[in-house]
């Protein structure tokens, strides 16, 4: 039955966390941009959400992957980096809750349940121009006693402070995924590489180097899994995301253009100014029901392909155009590091650009 | 609980309306090509198929509510391009049931209303229409003069509901409704106009000259409740341009199979042709605003009257339909023009949607009044 009626449990975590967001994150975000890294004190208050560590309940009805989209956009309100903190541990925990094997959930998730932030990532992308999520380059190899894993991946997030990572390879001509612990030999986490946006994310490389695996490292264990539909949860989390960074963008410009005076009037009184506004609110509302729509069919267990390629296409979009009439509208001032919507600028294209690594 | 599954009691109406919509789209091009004729009140090979609109309506266990079910309805008979059941409301309708006495409610409650606004000076400024009606002390009636222009149903109507200035006997002014029956002496309906597209919808012109009514016709809705019937009919008008956006997606789609062409949506752009990219921008841009319309049809059925909603329907489902059959001809190359095929006049009919009934820009204007709190003084 179509409906758009958040629960209550719904509504209160969405108001919870809206206001955490802007107090308590929101003013740390240009700092973390500035030093490459999120204080641990940050990545303390997104656990105190909750939002990670139920994704590790044991009782699957706590897990709700619309839940998460609606709790993900709040957070990137305040800032896209802090966001897929949370995001990052998801995803690689939603793999393990719907896809794992019994042994898989009962020895990975519990690792989770605690009272301190704890990373974990889906290490998909690779650094390569022709990257592309249909075409991994990373292999495993079937041994005596497992898989022989090799490649390099790319763009993890807080790929420093992740115990594990959820490699995605192809095994045997098709996209397999594996649970590689950090400190197994042959897995080396390079140093940081400083990209456009999302630097509090202190993203770097991650190369597997002939990494010897046990047969229950496979996700799913001899059964496998299906690798899409990480990646469509993927898909639905940037989008996510990306509805938070156009809300960032637009209530920072709103009041902005309706100060602002240029010959003689408020800039939001110029039909091109003001239309451009209205175009924002009508995009991210859209944004947003298609994210939902992703993640409703997630959550229910059906197949989302197509309606997360579609959000995910659509927002990579909008949130452009968004972040880039923010920074236009701001003129001069919307270049400078002085005023957030820059930041917002970078963080968007990067987000946009992104596949895997995250999920709802 | 959000969801977005259409339930089993959704799909039988709305199988019915799609079958029933592939029956109107034999007829369209017959209409397409002779907009001089009106279509039946009911298709011959409607007469024993229930009227899907109706049963939306009226509600339907089971379903996702009237609303929401009554706009997917009538997305369905845009994608066939012409209703087999021709409509008897018009927003006159509205107007008579939401400002009428019982006395003249009950008059003409089963008549098809139009609604008469736009004039030649005054189409998305209504404000500035220049009908006007003078009371005759002598005979107690109103008389009408002025021109109205692009009214739908003009024909098929049974009377129109004027929007126009009144001075009255004490020599106040202002804006009013009157309802004037087709046969009164003094008001014609001209020829059916030559457009773009719609050619099936009945549109007119409409002159009053010296054009002489009672004042029991005398409907007295004002300028704002006038205009609030928009306000139900714009997400409307999003599903009707999304129905003939997802003929021309559906079109397209249908030939690009026929030639081999897969739409998958596993990888990412670059596993992907440049025409299958921009397929699934266009499918993306239909969904985006099929998910507005039923957002703001759903917040109706709350109870919660949409405001910016409603404008963010009809302003998205305007551009889907624009940038989709626009795209569809494009990326199915020239034999996508010939009339051999219905997409040339979805690339036709489809560009009405953004137009009429408050144009994009006037949602526009809607919206970012209410997003940044400013009147219509502020922001002009």
């Amino acid at each position: 039955m179509i409906s758009f009626e958040l629960t209550d449990e719904q509504k209160l975590a969405q108001s919870m966390v809206r206001d955490m967001a802007l107090t308590a994150l929101r003013p740390a975000a240009r700092d973390a941009d500035d030093r490459e890294a999120i204080p641990s004190s940050i990545l303390d208050e997104i656990w105190s959400t909750g939002i990670v560590q139920s994704q590790a309940d044991a009782d699957q009805g706590a897990r709700s992957a619309t839940l998460n989209a609606i709790l993900l956009e709040e957070l990137a309100v305040a800032d896209a980096s802090f966001a897929i903190a949370a995001a990052a541990p998801i995803g690689f925990l939603s793999a393990i809750a719907t896809q794992g094997s019994p042994a898989q959930k009962k020895n990975l998730l519990p690792l989770f349940a605690g009272d301190k932030y704890r990373c974990a990532a889906v290490a998909i992308m690779e650094p390569d121009f022709g990257f592309d999520v249909s075409t991994i380059r990373t292999t495993a190899t079937k041994t005596r006693d497992g898989y022989r894993l090799s490649g390099i991946k790319g763009l993890v997030p807080l790929a420093g402070q992740c115990s594990h990572f959820l490699v995605v390879a192809q095994c045997d001509g098709a996209s397999e995924a594996f649970i590689v612990d950090r400190d197994i030999r042959g897995v080396t986490v390079g140093e940081k590489k400083p990209n456009v946006g999302l630097r509090a994310l202190a993203m770097a490389t991650v190369s597997f180097k002939d990494v010897d695996l046990k047969p229950a490292a496979r996700l799913g264990e001899g059964a496998g899994c299906d690798v899409q539909r990480i990646v469509d949860s993927a898909r639905t989390a940037l989008s996510a995301i990306m509805i938070g960074t156009s809300r960032a963008v637009m209530e920072f410009v709103m009041p902005y253009t309706k100060e602002r005076v240029v010959h003689g009037d408020a800039l939001a009184k110029k039909q091109t100014i003001a239309f451009r506004l209205a175009d924002m609110r009508i995009e991210t509302d859209a944004m947003r029901w298609m994210t939902w729509k992703a993640a409703s069919i997630l959550e229910q267990g059906g197949d989302a392909t197509r309606q997360a390629q579609l959000a995910y296409t659509y927002a990579g979009e909008q949130a452009m155009w968004i972040a880039d009439e923010g920074v236009q509208m701001l003129g001069g001032h919307g270049y400078l590091r002085d005023n957030p919507v820059e930041m917002w600028y970078r963080d968007t294209r990067t987000v946009s650009v992104l596949e895997g690594a995250i999920g709802v | 609980m959000i969801d977005f599954e259409l339930t089993t009691a959704d799909e039988k109406i709305l199988n019915s309306a799609h079958e029933q919509a592939i029956i109107g789209r034999r007829y369209a091009r017959y209409y397409d090509k002779h907009e001089d004729e009106l279509t039946p009140a009911e298709f011959p090979e409607a007469a024993n198929l229930p009227n899907p609109t109706r049963l939306a309506e009226e509600g339907v266990s089971g379903s996702s509510g009237s609303r929401i079910l009554h706009s997917l309805v009538m997305l369905e008979t845009y994608w066939g391009g012409l209703a087999l059941h021709r409509s008897k409301w018009g927003l006159g309708n509205t107007v008579l049931k939401t400002v009428a006495t019982p006395e003249q409610f009950e008059k003409w409650k089963n008549h098809t209303i139009a609604i008469a606004i736009t004039e030649p000076g005054a189409g998305s400024d209504p404000a500035n229409i220049r009908t006007t009606a003078t009371f005759d002390r002598e005979t107690g009636e109103w008389v009408i003069n002025g021109e109205k222009i692009f009214i739908s149903q003009a024909q098929s109507a049974d009377a129109a509901m004027v929007l126009s200035r009144f001075i009255a006997p004490d020599g106040s002014r202002g804006m009013t409704t009157f309802l004037v029956e087709k046969g009164t002496p003094g008001f014609t309906v001209g020829p059916q106009l030559k457009k773009l597209g719609i050619r099936s919808h009945d549109t007119c012109n409409l002159l009053f000259e010296n054009c002489r009514i009672p004042e029991f016709n005398h409907i007295k809705g004002d300028f704002k409740s006038t205009m609030s019937v928009f306000n139900d009919s714009r997400p409307m008008v999003g599903a009707m341009a999304l129905g003939v956006a997802r003929a021309a997606l559906d079109f397209t789609r249908e030939k690009f199979a026929e030639r081999g062409i897969e739409i998958s949506y596993r990888g990412g752009l670059r596993s992907r042709s440049a025409v299958v990219d921009r397929f699934i921008r266009l499918e993306a841009i239909y969904e985006a605003a099929l998910l507005t319309v039923l957002r703001s049809k759903w917040l109706e059925q709350q109870d919660v009257p949409p405001k910016v909603e409603a404008s963010i329907a009809k302003a998205a489902g305007g551009k889907a339909a624009r940038k989709i059959t626009q795209g569809c001809v494009e990326l199915l190359g020239p034999e996508a023009l010939s009339e051999d095929h219905p997409l040339d006049r979805c690339f036709r009919d489809g560009r009405i949607f953004d137009i009429y009934e408050g144009a994009g820009e006037i949602q526009r204007l809607i919206i970012a009044r209410s997003i940044l709190g400013y009147t219509g003084r502020d922001l002009r």
